[in-house]
């Protein structure tokens, strides 16, 4: 059983409709689906006798601005019953609610969790949809793009108020965008 | 009655708050709060090249700091199909087993002084010292060193670094034999430990766990014999494994883990071969034709070739066995120096997710026995 096992066998056995592409590379396998046929897809991958994929290694969310479905979320998934892995892909965008699969892969959840919360990709009937990495009170989701790398707030305690304060940023230097390839090359200041 | 165990805490785990609602004193239900330690590892790495972002993958699991820099160089490695000479990847395999040695050490002190017992916390610290020797004169840096790179390792080993290395193994030995005398049939131990946190092997496997955790649990499932990674196909080394799944499984495991290290890294000792040790065909700079970069002068007298390695457009998930479990990147390039999309999947985050279910119907000072025995490290499960 090789690593291209469950790949060939899901590509012959899959409906039709479930998939939108599947892609064979030397650096693994992928299918991109559908949101609606997301959560029957990840069920059969699971439970079918020859492709047994038990665990969600990891969920992931890619954030292509230029893209009109901009999001894509990953699951990588693995079979330890026959050494495999293989990734499910799907599209949305920032009002699509993709199902969740908590009730298929418990380790999912926190997965979700993340996902929502850098990228605002929510989950319907989530058991528990809160954000997971970011700040109490923090607006926005940073792993968009748009959201750039310094933020918009930053904190510091107060001390007449005696408590951590929010406040809108201030960058003393500016920031330095290193995108020469190679030392030597002139920067544009000269 | 709710308890929060604060995200300031005496032990060593980091900064985890614990929502616990007790009945007395046994526990009803835990609920993990992360995100104390989150620093945008993932959004940063978005605007580094590789060689600009290795300094700060060693803060994400700082105890075993050379198997993230070990998977930051590997993937793209993979994206580009480098080729790493035999001696790069022989010290890549001393480095990653001595940091195995590390972390195992580091997670068994404060799992032991979780427990009520204080002296091992000195012995591992004795013994990491030890460690830290080697890899300070060989990287420079006792801990965070900034040492592989894509295609190698930053420098060769220093002249008599070999020697010194088995002396070290050598003592360690002896060092797990005293701590097996110490621990390992103590009756407090085993009264504290056995039969604490009992995770079944199919449970283990649907809930993501990996590492140690998934060994203790009767599942044979190690990565550096599932993937053929590295050179670990030309050593003589078994996967350890239990049978129970409880806490004492697990740091059995652990030890013996600790002991299978040590194996491997003499074999790979005395089998050094001489060469290269570093893949310095890929550092050339491919935006143009034969520019002048890539002449001798620049290349190879002033040794100061082009650091930035071009990600082509394509993604991949790339992992290794950490000694907390699969410690993995998803990557996905985009044909220039910066990747597109750098996800960090930490063991620490998935191992944590199975505590609520384990801390069910057990006495509060449990508590800390089974995350102890989960073995995390904040650092890695906030990013």
């Amino acid at each position: 059983m090789d690593n291209q096992f469950i790949f060939k066998y899901s590509c012959e056995t899959f409906p039709k409709k479930w998939v939108k592409k599947m892609e064979r590379s030397e650096h693994g396998n992928r299918s991109d689906t559908n949101t609606d046929y997301l959560f029957q897809l990840l069920c059969f991958l699971k439970l079918h006798t020859y492709t047994r994929v038990q665990v969600s290694i990891d969920i992931c969310g890619v954030d292509h601005p230029s893209r009109k479905r901009r999001f894509e979320v990953v699951y990588n998934l693995l079979s330890t019953r026959y050494n495999s892995r293989i990734r499910v892909q799907t599209s949305a965008d920032e009002v699509t609610r993709i199902s969740p699969v908590v009730s298929i892969f418990p380790s999912a959840g926190r997965w979700e969790r993340e996902v929502w919360d850098m990228f605002g990709v929510s989950s319907i009937n989530h058991p528990d949809l809160r954000r997971i990495s970011t700040d109490y009170g923090f607006e926005g989701h940073p792993l968009r793009k748009d959201l750039p790398l310094s933020g918009y707030v930053e904190v510091r305690y107060d001390d007449p108020e005696k408590r951590v304060v929010s406040e809108p940023i201030e960058m003393t230097q500016e920031f330095r965008y290193f995108d020469f390839a190679s030392p030597w090359e002139q920067r544009s200041d000269g | 009655m709710i308890v929060n165990m604060g995200p300031h805490h005496p032990s060593m785990h980091g900064v985890l708050r614990l929502i616990v609602t007790l009945d007395g004193e046994d526990v009803v239900d835990c609920e993990p709060i992360l995100g104390y330690l989150h620093r945008g590892m993932e959004k940063i790495a978005e605007n580094r090249t590789i060689i600009q972002y290795l300094p700060y993958v060693t803060r994400w699991d700082y105890l075993a700091t050379m198997f993230t820099e070990a998977i930051t160089v590997n993937g793209p490695e993979q994206l580009g199909n480098i080729q790493v000479p035999k001696r790069a990847s022989y010290i890549r395999v001393i480095m990653l087993e001595l940091s195995r040695i590390a972390s195992h050490l580091l997670w068994l002190g404060p799992f032991m002084a979780d427990i009520g017992a204080q002296t091992p916390f000195f012995y591992i610290f004795r013994e990491r010292e030890l460690v830290y020797d080697p890899f300070e004169a060989a990287t420079g840096m006792r801990m965070m060193h900034n040492y592989f790179r894509i295609g190698g390792v930053a420098a060769d080993l220093p002249y008599g670094w070999i020697d010194k290395c088995l002396d070290f193994c050598d003592y360690f030995l002896t060092g797990i034999v005293e701590y097996q005398k110490l621990i390992t049939r103590n009756p407090f131990f085993l009264e504290r430990v056995e039969g604490i946190g009992v995770i079944g092997g199919e449970e283990a496997i649907n809930w993501g766990l990996s590492g140690p955790m998934l060994r203790a649990s009767g599942i044979k499932w190690d990565l550096r014999k599932v993937d053929h990674y590295e050179c670990y196909d030309e050593f003589d080394w078994e996967i350890q494994w239990q049978k129970e799944g409880d806490s004492l499984a697990r740091y059995l495991v652990r030890i013996s883990e600790m002991t299978e290290s040590i194996k491997i890294i003499q074999q790979a000792l005395e089998g050094i071969p001489g060469g290269p040790y570093e893949n310095l065909e890929i550092r050339c700079f491919d935006r143009e034709k034969d520019p002048e970069w890539n002449d001798f002068e620049y290349r190879f007298i002033s040794k100061k070739p082009s650091p930035t390695f071009e990600l082509p457009r394509q993604e991949l998930y790339a992992r290794i066995e950490a000694p907390k479990g699969e410690l993995g990147i998803f990557l996905i390039g985009d044909q220039s120096g910066f990747p597109w999309r750098w996800k960090i999947r930490p063991p620490g985050f998935i191992n944590l997710q199975i505590l609520p279910q384990l801390v069910k119907r057990m006495k509060l000072a449990d508590i800390m026995t089974i995350l102890g025995s989960i073995d995390i490290i904040m650092g890695e499960v906030d990013r």
